[in-house]
């Protein structure tokens, strides 16, 4: 019980001292994004922990918070720190309302949803080049001051590593607390047998679509700090590519680990690096690892670590 | 306004062509097969290739022959063998071909818009209540109701329409049944993937062709087969007509939001029938 | 005579052409354990689901403790007392065994979670994944489920079917003693015959969607035509 508290705490320390061992600000760049996008994979992740459903559209959350981010700043129509909270809160309500709707159907369909959704995010976004400058992106115009710091803080590789760092940990613990709570219970009892969750008494609706709203609003949270870091959107942000990455992020680190798809991410960044040359064929080489890993490695990384710990008789 | 009705009816018979291929594999093998949109722009790029060398016919007969081929390995290589595990499973499997086959045509073919001109005979233009229109759209809206029509008459009158059809209301029965679902399997995805290649062919004239051209006709295509109620044939020709007619009317009047209009629909479909317009026997 | 606490009336349910209930109306009185018996098909598991709430609208009143509950969905059934467990296993694989009774239990009800787990020799098997755990241990955790919010009526579809006989009697008894202890009333059906007679105060029995006969136990079963019932159904 003591290592289980205990681990992790060490592990997030030791994040935190990566900066001042890393000397290269090209890798530190690098392991930025790669926390960025260990926050999107996490949401995708949270959700087929909790929900047992798979959302092929997390990017139209992530794309839709950094937009929103964007758009406000640039166009001053609130402070920008409220503008943040906006960025998590409205993706997440949004969530939460389209969840109502179609999570009563089954969960294929509801893949298929996400996916239409998010792309529908994308084509307005391209489309509406008054509101967003279409394909061309949008500069994010942020105030020199945010939340009390420098935006400098937000834009230089090294702070923003700590800053997302410290988030994806604080978003991780909140996740792991709430896996054993009451919620987290009763949604993986919904996951395994939603039939007998209504027999024993419980609302079966609500629950998920919580789950899904918490889900967008990780990756909204990611979404938010692209924007922070960038300073500039463009509606690739919202393309189906992302969530596929975002997916395959989660598929690779494995899902039953709350953990598992941050791992995923970083997995996933290093072999991007290593693939170097090869990234013209990104998209088949996502697919082909999306294929491999699926059948091969279900339980992905995180699931390989623990029965490799659960073998060497280690107690958790 | 008659002329922006017809162009509903060809964006939705192409829908249609595209998305019964979903419902029927949906149907038989349960699993949603996001490769569709992947074997339409092969399909496409397949159709234009040929018909630019042998002509427009020939390389809709190939597109189709080819993808029906493709249909078979598909199904002998994924859905088969995953037949046992969870749907996920199988669904991200097709994601990732999805994912190949984009990038396998924009290696091929390069990233450029290509177009195909229209058969000879259908290249004209016919004049409509004033307004001048292509004889091409409307041979596509015949060509959507022919594919309706003569997959209604198989369903209903064949014996192996009929084992679908079973199948698709209950897969573990029919098996039982002594039908050979196996078999059944490899047709229907057969079909399913000649159907893809048929519109992407019969869409190279009316669109341009790219690579994400699957991709962004795949999904209007979910929102058809989940707003038809996923296993009806019926339901995807009622909603691809709706979303074909929504689909084209939001271009022309409201072009930033049209992509949001079909899904406005589903979400209010959805909320008043949760299992889609063709309503489920539970 | 005590007061009826579940009462069906005209529950009728059909599957395409195909009536699996018709017209069934059935009584049971505060405290009592009753057997619901039938050859197979005969429609017991679609009664308890009629009067459950589970699956496809049916015809027909169901009132608890003399309120009209038809109009009302499986959840608001279960909190309005009536709890039930189900003829093929149906649990949470993925949770343990002392998670899903505890989350069945409700906060209102915790005490109780600790209790049905001693009573139903599942506290050893706690901290087990009920996936995990064998076939018996899995048919008691279901019926742990329906039993432990503590309801007012508890419907048992074939609790003790695949069970050993010595399983079975244990589980009889155990019902007994509880249904006692915590005045819950019992319909349950059973094809095992001891169990039924060990437990039952009284007998209804269903055949071809219809409610052949009720009475004691010792009467029903030598009637003619529940004897003709059951050879009918083994021999065609
Ligand atoms: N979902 C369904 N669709 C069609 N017919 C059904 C369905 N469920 C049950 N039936 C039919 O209704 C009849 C009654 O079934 P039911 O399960 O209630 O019988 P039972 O008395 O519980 O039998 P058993 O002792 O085998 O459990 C059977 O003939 C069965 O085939
Ligand atoms: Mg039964």
């Amino acid at each position: 019980m003591k290592m289980r508290v205990l681990l992790p705490l060490l592990f997030a320390a030791a994040g935190a001292l990566l900066p001042g061992l890393v000397g290269s600000t090209l890798l530190m760049t690098l392991l930025t994004q790669a926390v960025i996008n260990a926050m999107l994979a996490t949401g995708v992740g949270f959700m087929v922990r909790q929900n047992g459903m798979v959302s092929f559209g997390h990017a139209g959350f992530f794309g839709l918070a950094a937009y929103i981010v964007a758009l406000c700043t640039t166009n001053h129509v609130v402070t920008a720190e409220f503008a943040v909270l906006l960025a998590v809160a409205l993706p997440m309500l949004l969530a939460f309302l389209l969840g109502l709707a179609i999570l009563r159907i089954a969960g294929v369909a509801f893949s298929m949803l996400t996916l239409a959704v998010a792309q529908s995010f994308y084509e307005l976004m391209l489309r509406w080049r008054e509101l967003a400058n279409g394909d061309d992106g949008m500069a994010a115009e942020l105030p020199p001051r945010l939340f009390g710091a420098g935006i400098a803080v937000f834009q230089t590789p090294e702070s923003m590593f700590l800053v997302c760092w410290a988030a994806l940990m604080v978003v991780l613990a909140g996740l792991w607390l709430l896996s054993r709570s009451h919620f987290g219970t009763l949604t993986i009892a919904i996951r395994e047998n939603e039939e007998r969750a209504r027999f024993i008494g419980y609302e079966t609706l609500l629950p998920r679509a919580l789950v899904y709203a918490l889900s967008a609003g990780i990756a909204a949270l990611a979404g938010v700090m692209f924007a922070l870091y960038n300073a500039f959107v463009t509606p690739d942000v919202l393309y189906w590519s992302l969530s596929g990455e975002a997916l395959v992020m989660a598929v690779i680190g494995g899902t039953k680990a709350i953990w598992g798809p941050a791992l995923g991410a970083v997995i996933f960044f290093l072999f991007k690096d290593v693939a170097g040359d090869l990234t013209e064929h990104w998209p088949a080489i996502i697919g082909g690892t999306l294929i491999v890993v699926t059948v091969l490695l279900p339980r992905g990384a995180s699931g390989s670590l623990l029965a490799l710990v659960e073998r060497l008789g280690v107690r958790r | 306004m008659l002329i922006q009705i017809l162009n509903g009816f060809v964006y939705g018979g192409l829908l249609y062509i595209l998305a019964v291929g979903l419902v029927l594999i949906f149907g038989l093998r349960r699993v949603v097969n996001f490769a569709h949109g992947g074997l339409f722009m092969l399909g496409a790029y397949i159709g234009y290739t040929i018909a630019s060398i042998a002509g427009f016919w020939v390389g809709l007969v190939a597109s189709v022959t080819v993808l029906a081929v493709l249909g078979v390995v598909m199904d002998r290589v994924v859905f088969r063998p995953l037949q046992d595990e969870d749907p996920i499973v199988t669904m991200l499997v097709t994601f990732g071909i999805l994912l190949v086959l984009e990038d396998l045509v924009r290696t091929i073919w390069g990233k450029d818009f290509l177009t195909l001109k229209p058969p000879a005979g259908l290249d004209g233009i016919i004049m409509l209540s004033g307004s001048s229109f292509p004889v091409y759209r409307l041979a596509v809206i015949a060509l959507a109701v022919l594919v309706a029509g003569g997959l209604s008459l198989w369903l209903r009158s064949s014996r192996v329409g009929l084992h679908v059809r079973a199948a698709s209301v209950d897969p573990v029965t029919t098996a039982m049944q002594g039908v050979d679902t196996e078999r059944l399997g490899a047709t229907v995805v057969a079909i399913g993937a000649a159907l893809a290649g048929l519109s992407g062919t019969i869409a190279a004239p009316l669109l341009a062709l790219s690579p994400s051209m699957g991709s962004f006709i795949l999904i209007d295509s979910f929102v058809v087969v989940v707003t038809g109620g996923l296993t009806s044939f019926t339901g995807a020709f009622v909603a691809a007509l709706l979303i074909g007619q929504l689909h084209n009317l939001g271009v022309v009047f409201v072009p930033a939001a049209a992509s949001v209009i079909p899904l406005v629909l589903m979400v209010l479909v959805l909320l008043w029938r949760p299992d889609g317009l063709a309503k489920k026997r539970s | 005579m005590s007061e009826i606490v579940l009462e069906g009336t005209g529950l009728t349910r059909q599957y395409g052409g195909f009536r699996a209930l018709d017209d069934v109306s059935i009584m049971v009185r505060r405290g009592e354990i009753r057997g619901l018996i039938g050859p197979n098909g005969a429609g017991k598991s679609t009664l308890i689901d009629v009067l459950s709430g589970r699956g496809a609208f049916s015809r027909g009143t169901v009132k608890l403790e003399g309120r009209d509950i038809s109009g009302l969905n499986a959840r608001q059934r279960r909190l309005a007392g009536l709890a039930r467990s189900f003829q093929r296993t149906n649990i949470f694989g993925d949770l343990t065994v002392g998670e899903q009774v505890h989350l069945a239990a409700r906060a209102a009800e915790a005490e109780n979670a600790g209790e049905v787990m001693e009573a139903l020799a599942l506290a050893p098997l706690a901290d087990r994944r009920a996936a995990d755990v064998s076939y018996g241990d899995q048919r008691r955790l279901d019926l742990a489920l329906a039993l432990v919010g503590r309801p007012r009526v508890l419907l048992l579809d074939e609790p003790a079917a695949g069970l050993t006989m010595q399983e079975s009697l244990t589980l009889a008894a155990l019902l007994r003693d509880l249904a006692q202890r915590w005045q819950v009333t019992v319909l349950i059906v059973e094809h095992d015959m001891d169990v039924i007679f060990a437990i039952c105060s009284s007998l209804t029995v269903l055949h071809l969607g219809r409610i052949l006969v009720e009475g004691p136990p010792e009467q029903v079963r030598v009637m003619p035509e529940v004897v003709t019932a059951y050879l009918g159904s083994s021999v065609a």
